[in-house]
């Protein structure tokens, strides 16, 4: 028991500093700060801003599947913080460490590898939420009659715990993904086609209640609708209740599901890694 | 032997990889229908370092040293056979055992790129979890040693090519390991800095005991540093002994390097064919210097033999460096079978 905990103790510490190590790495390039970690997540929203008010010119109603304008610029300006908050495939190096053998290096360390990916992981979230926070603060200051308001701070603390677990989610499920480097080559496309099937079916583009029932009942039970959908139209006050406790029904297990497959295909990968240009 | 730190026994590697036929036709054949070729890059390799060793492992370009490194610290499985270190499986090394261990890639940085190197050693202190004093102890030690402190804390891809391999040297040692294998830790360095690393590492293995296992193609970092010399060829063993049995048992050339008398130069022709008397050859001429290259044992007798038909004003005589020992090993593999030891 000592002993596990000790482990722990251990793990929790190098957590810390490779935490550190990343935010020094973040900082340590002013203009690639600014366009990586300030920038990052806003131009999408902003486009498509600009495209619902084409359509909700052209439309006949003031509303398109239940959605007014005001209430569709509210979600996308939401869309762009909770993105910002999203883990990204972007933010994953260990296929290239494993291409080009760097992997090789921690392989021959005390340490579990996974801590230096769920080091960027913590340090990605706290900047993001901390600059997702400013911005939000900022936009409601300024221009507060299109601001989104939450419908309750508990909403808001809800949809904030499911915006990090569908983080998580991302993080194991681009993890899995760069870990297939060990077979494949194709990892890269691979990740960026998960990623344009993810942002679909999180809603980034459209408030999946937006779209076609059918499409809402079978996002509902994948992890990218919990992280980016449901929690701002949970915050928005749009849903209803009891849906915190389903979005942690999915999410949860999901969780777990993604973790016990990244232990998986890392030590099944393990043994096919080679070192290459060692 | 006994009390060995790293062991190998029949330890065989084997590489599957499919043959890509050339042209369009053989691409798209190969979509279909692969060959698939073995690559036998270790073929039962018996194997075992002591504690306090300084191992030098050599062989030419797919010679198997370094997936032998590579299969004696766990980054790759052997296929059959078995590689231990500290008496555990390497391919299945738990902490304990990592904490034991350091490894220096010439061509990989260990340390963080974009961090100073104090910041990593730092890191590194927290990943082998060191205590501060023993920490701060070594680095200081390894620094001066080194000569490195003016650059501790400048980002790593700021450093030259030497003062970074310095630093990733001092990266391997901090934690106090019991083996180092280092991978070309000399490569692209100037003659300055690999004389500073090769004393650190005669001196580390001397005073602290590490078993150090270098590789290298610089034969000068091999006979500056290490007593016990491997020699790998196609996947196997074909000599492992002290490096003066080498020299030993390959009874090599001499060089005799001649100095004639002004005036004198005709006198050295026909040299040549007298020198096949002493299975001799001159190997380098000069008007004025003749450099004759001749087995070790029949030197006395050739080196009479020259003073008495030359007019020589200086002579030195040379053993054959270790290089050439070696190219001569993999040259003739009837010397390499005879070196294998039974």
């Amino acid at each position: 028991m000592s002993k596990a905990l000790a482990l722990l103790a251990h793990d929790l510490r190098l957590l810390r500093h490779t935490t550190e190590y990343e935010f020094r790495k973040v900082l340590a390039f002013r203009v690639g700060f600014v366009v990586r970690e300030l920038l990052n997540g806003v131009a999408h929203p902003a486009v498509m801003i600009c495209l619902y008010f084409a359509l909700y010119a052209q439309a006949s109603s003031e509303a398109i599947g239940g959605w007014s304008f005001p209430e569709i610029v509210g979600y996308m300006i939401l869309s762009a913080c909770v993105q910002k908050m999203l883990f990204h495939h972007r933010l994953l190096e260990v296929a290239d460490q494993i291409f080009t053998g760097h992997l090789t290096k921690f392989l021959v360390m005390p340490f579990r590898f996974f801590t230096l990916p769920l080091g960027r992981f913590v340090q990605n979230t706290l900047l993001q939420v901390a600059i997702a926070t400013l911005c939000y603060f900022a936009g409601l200051y300024l221009v507060p009659d299109w601001w989104p308001r939450p419908a309750s701070p508990s909403a808001a603390a809800q949809a904030f715990a499911l915006v990090l677990l569908g983080s998580a989610c991302f993080l194991l499920a681009y993890y899995c993904l760069a870990i297939l480097a060990f077979w494949l080559d194709v990892v890269w496309s691979l990740s960026v086609m998960f990623m344009f099937v993810a942002n679909f079916i999180s809603g980034r583009m459209i408030p999946v209640s937006q779209m076609p029932p059918i499409f809402e009942a079978i996002f509902r039970w994948t992890f990218p609708y919990w992280a980016l959908s449901a929690p701002i139209e949970l915050f928005m006050g749009r849903t209803p209740e009891g849906f915190f406790l389903e979005g942690l029904g999915i999410l949860l297990p999901t969780l777990l599901a993604l973790e016990l497959l990244r232990r998986v295909l890392w030590r099944l990968g393990r043994r096919r890694y080679v070192g290459a240009g060692m | 032997m006994s009390g060995a730190l790293l062991s190998c026994r029949s330890a065989r590697k084997v590489f599957r990889t499919h043959e890509r036929e050339p042209g369009l036709r053989g691409f798209l054949r190969g979509l279909f229908k692969r060959k698939w070729l073995e690559v036998e890059a270790l073929a039962g390799i018996d194997l075992e370092f002591a504690a306090g060793e300084f191992v030098g492992l050599i062989g030419s370009n797919g010679a198997g040293k370094t997936t032998l490194v590579k299969s004696m610290v766990g980054i790759i499985p052997v296929s059959s056979g078995r590689a231990e270190l500290f008496g555990r499986d390497a391919f299945h090394l738990r902490d304990e055992e990592k904490r034991r261990l350091g490894v220096v890639m010439g061509q990989r940085s260990q340390l963080w790129w974009d961090l100073p190197a104090l910041d990593s050693f730092e890191l590194l202190r927290a990943i082998y979890d060191v205590p501060r004093a023993e920490f701060d102890q070594r680095l200081a030690r390894y620094v001066e040693l080194l000569d490195v402190a003016d650059q501790l804390k400048i980002q790593l891809r700021h450093l030259s090519l030497g003062q970074r391999m310095k630093m990733e040297i001092i990266g391997a040692f901090l934690h106090g390991p019991e083996v180092v294998f280092l991978d070309e830790p000399t490569i692209g360095l100037d003659l300055i800095a690999r004389e500073t690393i090769r004393k650190f590492l005669v001196e580390l293995n001397r005073e602290e005991g590490a078993t150090l296992v270098l590789t290298s193609h610089d034969m000068e970092d091999i006979e500056h540093t290490c007593r016990r010399l491997v020699i790998l060829d196609q996947g196997a063993v074909v000599f492992d002994g002290e490096l003066v049995e080498l020299r030993q048992r390959i009874v090599g050339e001499r060089a005799i390097e001649l100095h004639l008398e002004p005036g004198t130069e005709d006198r050295a022709e026909g040299l040549a064919e007298s020198l096949q008397a002493f299975e001799g050859r001159l190997s380098r001429e000069n008007p004025l210097t003749l450099t004759v290259q001749v087995p070790a044992s029949r030197a006395h007798d050739c080196i009479a033999h020259l003073l008495s038909v030359l007019a020589v004003r200086d002579l030195s005589v040379e053993r054959q460096p270790l290089e050439d020992l070696i190219r001569q090993v993999y040259a003739t593999p009837s010397l390499a079978a005879g070196l294998a030891r039974p």
